[in-house]
């Protein structure tokens, strides 16, 4: 269709128009992308993750929200999710989220809260075991099915929302290793020191990065990382690179005159760099750290970086693993049962059976 | 950007039309009816896709032209690939294309619709065929509400993952393309939508803020500009004829049906015997219950297919066929 045809002057009719053409047929000569309030549109409660989908998911409540919990800081605020593991309180959750357990606690779906007392950090899993203090009577997981061999396609659900609500998603992609490529904060720093041959100064701050949550600003001189003076900036760049995404570095500045210190979070380096100028498009932000993890099932539930630690399941109400990393918009892994329960069973039972102690003969 | 699944303010001529069609059994502006999901469909959902997709995914490839990584997908045994217009950017262009498995091959751009974001481009090596899939002319039959499943490269090729699945469903069908809740990323682009008969009903183009707001290149330009874009043409403007050509002028009626209200002098609906007055009902056995319906059932299909026209002649139904031609020069523009 084009301009001419809607002339009802022209000599000839359009072709297969209307004569007459009511407004909103001049949309049709926008580009792909505008909208066109002719068009029927699916309503939300209709899309794949709408509350008429996710009826069907109604059921498996009790296997996914009912062993999951929410992580919050002292002030209320969520900065994770827990799946329980074992009825005497003991909960999974992704550990670079939640690097100091004594600033948070926890709640479970039945209104209880309690302190949470680490137990067991693993860092090539990226997973901290805890127990809820003073809690008994919970409903653990069944972490018994094999995720390993779910094929590509296979529904999955998780639980969303600080653990009160479900979402639900497909394997997207071969289950397999993610590798590390270090952390990195998201600054780019000048070649020659700064003055006086002392402190390094930063001449860029990649967008949603540490370095930016952190507060750092184009300009201001780093004069110290993680208590080492920084005189030079390749010394500075491995001093970072040797670190794990979500460990914290403290940092001296200068910034016009005054001196200040701040902590940095750091994140995955594959990310940080990608994100350079903020184009990447997560619906919510990213995980910390979204790498280096030995085996990772790949799906699309559409989720945030606090749905971190929480349980996913099949339609079956079968927990096949805990979700560990939101990657980008399209991408969430999650660690597959087989990878982390063996352990996991045994740091249980290593804390429920410490060793006695034996008379001296 | 507009918020999907709200209805941006129309103008009231659009609200006169859109409560008139109320009525009928598929209305404009009259979304389908809610039904709540039971696990049996989901189930049926995950057997469809497992069932077609080690067939589909060998089609789909990772496009490389420049410094860009994107995607594509192979439509026939010679070698065809339908990608997005953006991906290319031009006629002629040389691109590196990675399959499944990682084997390297070249392709050549050949036309593209920068409108619409439609490009076709072809392999080099004809000397095997290609693992391919066909597309789905049915253009129309892609409503909001029906299944679908996204595959692509997002963020590239990666030979561990592969291309990566995503199953969402139709949110809109727009006249030159569909929006679906399949979340897209960067290096999807050019990547293909499936219906479940594992047909390409879409060309993943762009992405909005919201995670519902995936939008897709339709098949309707493709098969619309398919002869230009075969020979490498830049389309910059679409005519309504440049798909096939059957050579009526419609009206809506007061009993909101399509009428014909002219038909073009030695075009092929006047060899088939259409004859102003007549009452569409059905294309392909497809009901028609309006003109931009019908519109885009016609321009779907290329010249030389055949078409099944239900029709009410002075209150007489009966069926003619009718043999799409190419649409003559001098008419519209």
């Amino acid at each position: 269709m084009t301009k001419g045809n809607t002339s009802s002057a022209s000599k000839r009719p359009a072709l297969i128009c209307a004569l007459e053409l009511p407004a909103f047929f001049l949309l049709l000569l926008n580009p792909l992308l505008h909208a066109d309030p002719s068009r029927p549109t699916l309503p939300p409660e209709d899309r794949t993750n709408g509350k008429h989908t996710l009826a069907a998911i109604e059921n498996l409540k009790p296997h996914t929200v009912g062993c999951a919990a929410r992580v919050e800081s002292l002030l209320g605020r969520t900065i994770g999710t827990a799946t329980i593991v074992g009825n005497d309180g003991y909960v999974l959750m992704k550990a670079s989220e939640v690097p100091d357990l004594e600033k948070t606690r926890i709640k479970f779906s039945d209104g209880r809260k309690a302190d949470l007392r680490e137990v067991h950090r693993e860092p090539r899993l990226d997973l901290v075991l805890a127990q809820a203090v003073g809690i008994t009577g919970l409903h653990p997981a069944s972490l018994e099915a094999a995720a390993r061999t779910l094929p590509l396609g296979q529904w999955l659900c998780s639980v969303a929302h600080a653990g009160t609500e479900t979402r639900l998603g497909i394997v997207s992609a071969r289950t397999r290793r993610i590798r590390g490529e270090g952390a990195a904060m998201g600054i780019r720093m000048e070649e020659k020191p700064a003055k006086a041959g002392k402190g390094v100064r930063i001449v860029g701050v990649a967008s949603d990065s540490p370095a930016e949550a952190a507060g750092l600003k184009e300009g201001d001189v780093l004069l110290s990382i993680a208590g080492e003076n920084a005189s030079d900036f390749q010394r500075v760049h491995d001093i970072i690179k040797q670190r794990q995404p979500g460990e914290t570095l403290e940092l001296r500045i200068q910034r016009e005159k005054q001196e200040e210190t701040c902590r940095v979070r750091l994140a995955s380096r594959t990310k940080v760099l990608d994100n350079w100028n903020g184009e990447d498009f997560a619906n919510g932000g990213v995980s910390l750290r979204n790498d280096n993890f030995p085996e990772v099932l790949q799906h699309d539930i559409p989720l945030l970086p606090t749905d971190m630690g929480g349980p996913v399941a099949t339609l079956e109400g079968k927990i096949v693993g805990i979700n560990i990393a939101r990657v980008d918009r399209v991408t969430t892994f999650a660690l597959p049962v087989e990878v982390f329960w063996p352990e996991t069973q045994q740091w249980i039972h290593a804390d429920r059976h410490p060793p006695k102690a034996v008379l001296a003969k | 950007m507009f918020p999907l699944g709200t209805f941006p303010a129309c103008k009231a001529a659009t609200m006169i039309v859109a409560a008139g069609l109320f009525a009928s059994t598929l209305a404009a502006a009259d979304a389908p009816p809610a039904t709540l999901t039971d696990i049996a469909t989901l189930q049926h959902i995950q057997q469809e896709v497992q069932q077609l997709l080690p067939r589909v995914r060998q089609a789909v490839v990772a496009i490389q032209a420049g410094n860009g990584t994107a995607s594509g997908v192979i439509i026939s045994a010679d070698g065809l690939v339908l990608t997005a217009a953006h991906v290319p950017d031009k006629p002629g262009r040389d691109l590196k294309v990675v399959l499944e498995d990682g084997s390297v091959t070249t392709a050549k751009s050949l036309g593209l619709d920068k409108t619409t974001d439609a490009a076709l481009a072809r392999l080099k090596d004809r000397g095997k065929p290609w693992p391919f899939v066909n597309l789905s002319r049915e253009v129309t039959k892609a409503q909001p509400g029906e299944w679908c499943f996204a595959l692509g490269h997002p963020g590239g090729f990666d030979k561990a993952r592969g291309p990566v699945l995503r199953v969402g469903k139709i949110i809109k069908q727009t006249a030159n393309g569909l929006h679906s809740d399949c979340v897209l990323m960067g290096g999807d682009s050019g990547g293909p939508l499936f219906n479940f008969n594992g047909e390409v009903i879409g060309i993943h183009s762009q992405i909005w803020e919201g995670r519902d707001q995936n939008v897709h290149v339709s098949m309707a330009p493709f098969l619309r500009s398919w002869d230009a874009m075969q020979k490498s043409q830049v389309i910059k403007t679409w005519g309504v004829g440049a798909g096939g050509y059957l050579g009526v002028a419609t009206v809506m009626s007061d009993d909101l049906e399509v009428a014909v209200a002219d038909v073009i002098e030695g075009s092929p609906a006047l060899k088939a015997g259409i004859r102003t007055g007549d009452v569409i009902l059905s294309v392909n056995g497809d009901p028609m219950t309006d003109q931009q319906q019908f519109s885009a059932t016609v321009r779907a299909r290329a010249a030389g297919d055949q078409l099944k026209l239900k029709l009410r002649t002075q209150g007489k139904e009966h069926e003619i066929s009718v043999k799409l031609a190419q649409k003559p020069q001098d008419e519209g523009q």
